[in-house]
């Protein structure tokens, strides 16, 4: 009777570890050793296929010396920032107007989440159509007799990045909206009442009550715009296929030509270890302080 | 009871059936998808099956060819080539420097091919003293393609120099045309960019600057004279160029849209495909140079070491198949490029690829066949890429000639 018990014991103790091991075996293999795999190649000598010798640093100083990476580099922070800035402020507005218990907030909450629904490919096009200034915004407003106008970003090196922060923000701001909107409906809204008894405003209310209660919505909502910030790819590739002159280009896509189309994979595996470094400083202070907080609570 | 005896019957059929239809397979990556190029691969397929062979078809499009090589990569590293591959510009040579593709000096020796090729082609097809590859087909680079009742509303006759061209170009402009269709893509203005090296400096500067990468040459006067008269020809461009496709640019011309387009000849398909007839709708000349001269692009196939007889039978069949002089003409009337074989008549090919067989041959007379750089057949692609690199910055952005040169020689030394 004890025997068969602690067989039930013991079995259900393993339980969890077998369920969890071949997916553990799939991502030390699949994720961490070609991380390793990455790391070494960025150190060797490669070019068109896989060569496993050491040259040091080489790659790295070679990487760094290129003008476009320092583009890719630039951008990525100009379109990081940009983004998450633009897409958490229209997010987080057209969230508390839509949660003024307005008619036919469902249907206007679908409106606002669709673009979410389409890949960055349709959007790219789309937006590289409307962009254009000889095919969008800008001749629609000229033929309407506004002759003077000009919007012609998308062909200007300096501004073009831009526009993929427009296309991104358009895509990405129901979204924001979506898990803001649940947050807010997960505050109390006697706590509304109470301030407003208490004879503050509503600007007041939600600059100085509501948003700080939302804390939890805005570290989702960040991690997961960083995350798409990264790797963004198909966008860039759709709207402006990183020009004009490579103008837009993001590390993603200089990985891409690095290594697949130019024959310099050494140079594209130290690219992708240097997006990799990037993504661990700013997740690993990230983790390790949700996980202290986790710890703390206990 | 009836579906027994026809499930007996088929099964007993089987093995016969596979006789009769097949000595073996030939199975080829290849990235030729759109309908012309497809229909222009069957001319080979067709004669592979007349020699008993199968064939099958592993087309892998998108990014020039980019997908297929990865296809190649991830075959190789599981031990299981195909039984050929469609090569450009480097690739080839890459594969055999790998050790992975089968010498054809037997097949090339047996049947006298390399005497039907151009000797600036073998550089492509041979690796030291390899035989590597089959070459279908021969594209020119180096063309101009013009919209005929344009030019002739604004008086204009073929340019015989750049300045003439620019010149041109001004006059359409005057005239209410886009003179010169072409989209912001690196590789557009890349197109453009080498022709006017060539044109204007001649072949020797071409191939001490760009192919054998000298840094005096790249950093030379005429490198800076070169980007000038690039500078003047973005005058010539109008301001929707962003993110246009070639083939879009090349309906601007058919339209009448604008005047021209400095473009390979895969562009003459679009002209034909909407009915328009060379020298009457459209016109096709080469970019205009001092002395004349030919760019070269070549799709050629290699195939794999193997050591199971039967598998080299179907190899033979296959490269037999390519190199055969009506193939080359039949598969090239589809696809618009001329044979690479220079011993196959094209009395009746039209009178663009007429033009294109006669100036090879006087090109390879006098030494001014070269590989065009756009398509990989000059530099290889990581120094390719930096010339790509800076022309399309310089071409959209204000940058000056002088800074140009320094980020080209800057950009090259750092990727040797």
């Amino acid at each position: 009777m004890r025997s068969t018990l602690s067989l039930k014991d013991r079995f259900s103790r393993w339980l969890p570890r077998l369920v969890l091991s071949p997916s553990l075996v799939a991502i030390i293999v699949g994720v961490y050793l070609f991380i390793a795999w990455t790391g070494w190649i960025s150190l060797s000598s490669s070019k068109m296929v896989p060569k496993y010798d050491f040259v040091g640093l080489e790659q790295y100083i070679r990487l760094w010396s290129t003008p476009r990476w320092e583009t890719a580099v630039a951008n990525l922070f100009v379109f990081t920032v940009l983004f998450l800035a633009i897409t958490i402020a229209i997010g987080l507005l057209i969230a508390i107007l839509l949660d003024q218990q307005i008619r036919a907030e469902g249907f206007l909450r679908a409106v606002y989440l669709y673009p979410m629904a389409l890949s960055f490919i349709v959007t790219g096009t789309a937006w590289k159509w409307i962009l254009n200034p000889d095919l969008g915004v800008e001749k629609v407003v000229n033929d309407l007799g506004w002759t003077g106008f000009v919007f012609d970003w998308i062909t200007r090196p300096e501004y073009a990045i831009y526009c993929v922060v427009i296309a991104a923000v358009w895509q990405s701001t129901g979204f924001a909206m979506a898990i803001f909107l649940a947050g807010l409906r997960g505050i109390d809204t006697s706590i509304i009442k109470a301030a407003q008894i208490e004879g503050a405003s509503l600007p007041r209310i939600y600059l100085n009550i509501i948003v700080p209660m939302l804390r939890p919505a805005f570290l989702s909502v960040i991690v997961l715009l960083s995350y798409i910030s990264i790797k963004s790819f198909d966008l860039v590739l759709a709207l402006t296929g990183g020009g004009p002159g490579n103008s837009t280009e993001m590390p993603s896509t200089f990985m891409f030509s690095a290594t697949f189309r130019r024959n310099q994979m050494g140079v594209g595996a130290a690219s992708a270890m240097m997006m990799l470094m990037t993504v661990a400083a700013i997740i690993i202070p990230y983790l390790y302080s949700e996980l202290k907080e986790a710890r703390n609570e206990h | 009871m009836k579906l027994i005896t026809l499930l007996a019957a088929s099964i007993s059929l089987l093995p016969v059936a596979a006789m009769a239809e097949s000595k073996g397979t030939v199975e080829g990556i290849h990235h030729w998808v759109s309908e012309s190029e497809v229909n222009a691969l069957k001319v080979i397929t067709d004669k592979l099956a007349s020699k008993g062979y199968t064939w099958q078809d592993s087309a892998v499009g998108g990014l020039s060819g980019a997908n297929a090589l990865q296809a190649l990569r991830t075959r190789l590293a599981a031990g299981n080539p195909p039984t050929t591959m469609q090569f450009l510009g480097y690739e080839g040579l890459d594969w055999a420097k790998e050790g992975v593709l089968r010498s054809l000096n037997d097949l090339y020796a047996k049947n006298g091919w390399d005497k039907a090729l151009a000797p600036q082609l073998l550089v492509f097809v041979k690796s030291d003293d390899t035989f590597i590859s089959l070459p279908i087909n021969m594209h020119r680079q180096n063309w101009v393609w013009a919209n005929k009742a344009v030019f002739d509303k604004a008086g204009i006759a073929e340019p015989k120099s750049w300045d003439e061209l620019i010149a041109a170009g001004d006059k359409l402009k005057a005239a209410g045309v886009v003179p010169l269709a072409i989209g912001d893509e690196p590789w557009q203005i890349l197109e453009v960019f080498e022709a006017i090296v060539t044109d204007v400096n001649g072949t020797e500067f071409y191939k001490k600057a760009v192919i054998d990468l000298d840094e005096a040459a790249l950093s030379s006067d005429q490198m800076v004279d070169a980007f000038d008269k690039l500078r003047k020809v973005r005058g010539l461009v109008d301001d929707g160029f962003t993110g246009r496709d070639w083939a879009v640019a090349t309906g601007m011309v058919a339209s009448g849209k604008a005047g021209m387009q400095i473009m390979g000849d895969w562009a003459k398909g679009e002209f034909l495909a909407k009915g328009m007839k060379p020298g009457e709708d459209f016109l096709c000349f080469p970019t205009p140079a001092a002395t004349a001269n030919f760019k070269f692009i070549i799709d050629a196939f290699g195939v794999f070491n193997n050591d199971d007889p039967a598998v080299i039978a179907a190899q033979d069949a296959w490269a037999e198949s390519i190199m055969d002089p009506e193939v080359q003409k039949n598969f090239n009337k589809i696809k618009g490029s001329i044979p690479a074989r220079s011993d196959v008549s094209v009395e009746d090919f039209d009178a663009c690829a007429k033009r294109s067989f006669a100036d090879r041959e006087a090109a390879v007379a006098s030494g001014n066949m070269v590989g065009g750089l756009t398509e990989g057949f000059a530099a290889p692609p990581q120094f390719s890429g930096v010339f790509s690199d800076v022309v399309g910055k310089f071409f959209v952005t204000d940058m000056s000639s002088k800074d140009a040169v320094q980020a080209l020689v800057d950009g090259i030394n750092n990727a040797r």
